[in-house]
């Protein structure tokens, strides 16, 4: 069975080859009509053909080791028939042609999947015309097979070569039938990624190994303490070290697009960084200075025990059912502040002229740099343009595009293009933290070992409060609507936010990556109060049959308990559960994201001095269609190993006003002997596709902990847990 | 300043730089190989892993000043970018981002070099001066494993 789908003509673009030569497709185009020829080789489309078989398919969205430059063209070559080895991918830069382009919410295959399939389908659906009408044939009778056109009673053929410069000159249909699913012969198979010869050869250009002509490099002093102000500077012995070339003040543009300090312009970047440390500066810390994590720890503690500032749902009568209960159960979580420290650290290129700007660089938002840029410099965004490089990881931390502007600011400045590059010490201690929480959830039982209430107060550095945006501060911090919500009948949800000088953002999997540890946790502590398994009381709250439950968060309107329920039980399954062997013990964490569905299982043993060793990580995961098998496993493998890192060894703490954490001496990340083997069953679904990059990692924390507590007894309600795993009096 | 002269990749570089420069910068600002990262500065992570006379050494914590010997970068590992770690990487399809391989590829040839059969334990340990924040250490262990079947210790 085929889709039929309308193509709107007045949003797609056709532009006839220079000297007939291709062939160039893309969406969304408002004054398409009638472009210059030359536009042949503008790479802002979606596909290129050339006369001599060269098909070259652009990636639209940053690239930040999700794997959207392989799985995003291979949703294009599905649907234009061509031999996935014989194309070549090339990154898109920024253009509005292409659609919103930006890596961030697990959104990139959902979000283009409709799009690139029709953008490949009626390129198809051109060339077949074009080969019909040369051969005097119905197209009917006519098929596209791995980059020719086939007639199939004649035998004829052609290649798409053979047909840009016909098929150029046709008008864009209005209809395009897409593939259907059982026809998929790329979607759903397991491609490497198309950089991979590059990555290991160290060819592939990260943003960090960008250069233009003339490019000096600069690194910048900001205020250790969060929030500090510049109040003045001595550059005398910066400007002694031969190569630096200039010192210049950069003023803020506001909490989240750029602090103020000061910059070393040298013609390298290990002079740079000499020129700093020779630097002077006084600072203003203001108020910053009597922040720290323990003062924030109290507050916490006196926000979770008094009535939150926000409430945000009460199902039936959570008062009388504590009070009624036949066992009432609590426990506080506690979660600090986390670090992104992307192995590529922040840095970004610019090279602002007189009335216009080329800005390059790792980025997650390159319309945000785009704006900035305009902002800073006053050249109208159409004099913008906007590369983009491979980014060595985001993680959230490049939704923030403070590191380009001051890139922007400083070439303006010295008028010559420049590279801003970040020491890991300056992104460490300038990032824009995993909000930092305390989470208060009470349960109650009745004398079946029924769920019968669930109370949750949550406190966190809201992020949303620290951009400055009062409305909904609890945004992507807490979720009403996330499981056990509407399956417990009486349900209690209070928020209350705290503001702090501390910079909060977006951190893989936002708000989940507290929340899913939370309420997966509490759901095994509740379950072992019921004297029921895990899996059976989690199967027992979701019900029979399959419901649709109202989810008014990133990744609904609904999601479906039908669906939570297999993977839970595919999970269970696969993991072998229900059969315990000598010394080895089990935890199980479930969890609906981004409109995607998993459920975790992690096996451990224990050694001598019981300290817990994973032994075995099961991951099923229901995310729709699955492009790349290759790459959503390794999004999956990647995000459990991350999620376990940071559980087990993260933390930023604050005090006086700044991070104690600068590298990663102190910051500690997973390293591979403790990362585990992970085994993962992606469910064959015809769906659409949905959210994975971020997936895996929330729920693998709170399965870790159940695991422990199903070996030792003891509950892990802090992270990170390598600092309390010892710790015998919480 | 001072003058040095460096055999990087089979290849004599004169550069003026600084004494205390690290090899990472040289490497990167003055010879121009850009296929060595820069990821922390304090020989914590690995991401510029390079071989001094075929010993894995990290290139941030490494003043040029004390360079004595060949120089091997991942530019110069293999004459036709055809390492078995390279292929073996490339066929597990290890990378996410990226950004670490090639430290990662560099630790690994230089435990091949030494051990051309490791056990898990011997990656384990070999890598351990080598963090992945993708997490890709499962894909990392398969791809040593599988060139030191075919023989990566070349």
């Amino acid at each position: 069975m085929k889709t039929i789908v309308k193509v709107s003509r007045r949003n797609f673009l056709k532009v006839s080859g220079l000297a007939g030569t291709g062939l160039v497709l893309g969406f969304g185009l408002a004054s398409g009509k009638n472009k210059p020829l030359n536009n042949i080789f503008e790479p802002n489309a979606f596909l290129k053909i050339g006369s001599d078989n060269t098909i070259i398919i652009f990636s639209k969205n940053p690239e930040i080791g999700q794997g959207v430059k392989t799985s995003l063209p291979m949703i294009i070559a599905e649907e234009l028939e061509v031999d996935w080895n014989k194309i070549k991918v090339d990154q898109a830069p920024l253009d509005s042609r292409l659609g919103a382009q930006f890596a961030g919410g697990s959104t990139a295959i959902k979000t283009n999947w409709d799009t690139l399939r029709k953008a490949g389908a009626t390129a198809k659906t051109m060339l077949l015309t074009a080969a019909a009408t040369k051969w005097g044939v119905d197209a009917q009778q006519c098929k596209a097979v791995d980059g020719f056109i086939l007639h199939t009673s004649s035998n004829k053929k052609l290649s798409y070569g053979e047909l840009v410069e016909a098929a150029a000159q046709l008008e864009v249909p209005e209809e395009v039938a897409l593939k259907s699913k059982a026809d998929f012969k790329i979607i759903g198979t397991a491609k490497k990624g198309v950089d991979n010869q590059g990555i290991v050869t160290g060819v592939t250009q990260f943003g960090i190994d960008a250069r233009a002509e003339g490019m000096l490099v600069a690194v910048v002093e900001k205020c250790p303490v969060f929030g500090g102000k510049v109040v003045s500077y001595d550059a005398s012995e910066s400007l002694k070290i031969a190569g630096v070339k200039h010192v210049i003040q950069l003023d803020a543009i506001s909490s989240t697009a750029g602090l103020e300090g000061v910059a070393v312009v040298a013609t390298d970047t290990w002079t740079a960084m000499k020129g700093r440390k020779a630097l002077k500066v006084t600072w203003d810390y203001g108020e910053g200075e009597s922040e720290s994590s323990e003062k924030l720890s109290k507050t916490f503690y006196e926000n979770v025990n008094k009535k939150g500032e926000i409430a945000l749902r009460k199902d039936g009568d959570p008062e009388m059912a504590f009070e009624s209960a036949a066992q009432v159960h609590e426990a506080t979580y506690e979660l600090p502040f986390l670090s992104h420290v992307t192995m590529e650290p922040m840095n970004y290129c610019a090279d602002v002229k007189e009335n216009s700007c080329t800005v390059w660089g790792p980025t997650q938002v390159p319309g945000s740099v785009s704006r900035l840029a305009e902002m800073i410099t006053g050249i109208p965004r159409e004099n913008i343009q906007v590369n983009m490089t491979r980014v060595g990881g985001g993680f959230g931390r490049r939704l923030m595009a403070d590191y380009a502007s001051d890139a922007i600011a400083i070439s303006k400045t010295i008028k010559q293009p420049v590279q801003v590059v970040w020491t890991r010490e300056d992104d460490v201690q300038h990032d824009f933290y995993r909000p930092a929480g305390m989470f208060k959830l009470k349960g109650a039982l009745n004398a079946q070992g029924e769920l019968t209430a669930w109370e949750v107060k949550a406190t966190t550095t809201s992020r949303y409060l620290f951009r400055g945006s009062d409305n909904s501060p609890h945004a992507t911090e807490i979720f009403p609507d996330g499981f056990p919500a509407g399956f417990v009948k009486n349900f209690n949800m209070e928020y209350t936010p705290v503001k702090t000088v501390v910079p909060t953002g977006a951190w893989r999997a936002p708000g989940h990556n507290i929340t899913a540890f939370v309420d997966q946790s509490f759901t095994d502590e509740m379950a072992h109060l019921a004297g029921k398994d895990p899996v059976e009381f989690r199967l027992e709250l979701l019900g029979d049959g399959n419901k649709e439950m109202p989810y008014d968060d990133h990744g609904g309107p609904t999601y479906s308990t039908g669906r939570l329920k297999n993977v839970i039980k595919l999970a269970a399954e696969k993991s072998d559960w229900k059969n315990a062997k000598k010394g080895l013990y089990k935890g199980f964490a479930a969890h609906f994201m981004f409109g995607s569905y998993i459920a975790e299982v992690v096996t451990i043993s224990l050694d001598e001095n019981n300290i817990p060793k994973i032994e075995d990580v099961w991951a099923v995961v229901d995310c729709g269609i699955v492009v790349n098998k290759s790459g959503a496993m390794a999004q999956i493998e990647g995000g459990i190993v991350d999620g376990l890192g940071a559980a087990m060894f993260g933390a930023i703490t604050v005090k006086g006003g700044k991070s104690e954490q600068s590298n990663f001496d102190k910051y500690k990340l997973i390293r591979m002997k403790d990362a585990p083997h992970v085994n993962v069953h992606l469910v064959d679904s015809d769906e659409s596709p949905e959210g994975l990059g971020e997936i895996s990692l929330p729920t693998i924390s709170a399965a870790y902990a159940n695991a422990i507590f199903a070996a030792t007894g003891k509950r892990l309600r802090k992270q990170p847990f390598n600092e309390y795993i010892n710790d015998t009096s919480s | 300043m001072a003058t040095y002269k460096l055999n990087i990749n089979n290849q004599e570089h004169t550069v003026e730089v600084s004494p205390d420069t690290p090899l990472l910068w040289v490497l990167r600002d003055a010879v121009g190989l850009k296929g060595t990262k820069f990821g922390c500065g304090m020989a914590q992570c690995g991401a510029c892993t390079v071989h001094l006379n075929g010993n894995a050494i990290r290139s941030c914590s490494f003043p040029v000043s004390a360079v004595q010997g060949d120089v091997t970068t991942i530019e110069g590992l293999s004459a036709n970018s055809d390492h078995p770690l390279q292929q073996a990487w490339v066929e597990a399809d290890v990378s996410q981002c990226g950004y670490c391989q090639t430290g990662q590829i560099m630790s690994a040839a230089a435990l091949l070099k030494r051990k051309p059969k490791p056990t898990d334990q011997d990656i384990d340990l070999a890598m351990s001066g080598n963090i992945c924040r993708c997490g890709t250490y499962q894909r990392i262990k398969k791809a040593v494993h599988a060139a030191a079947e075919k023989g990566g210790a070349e």
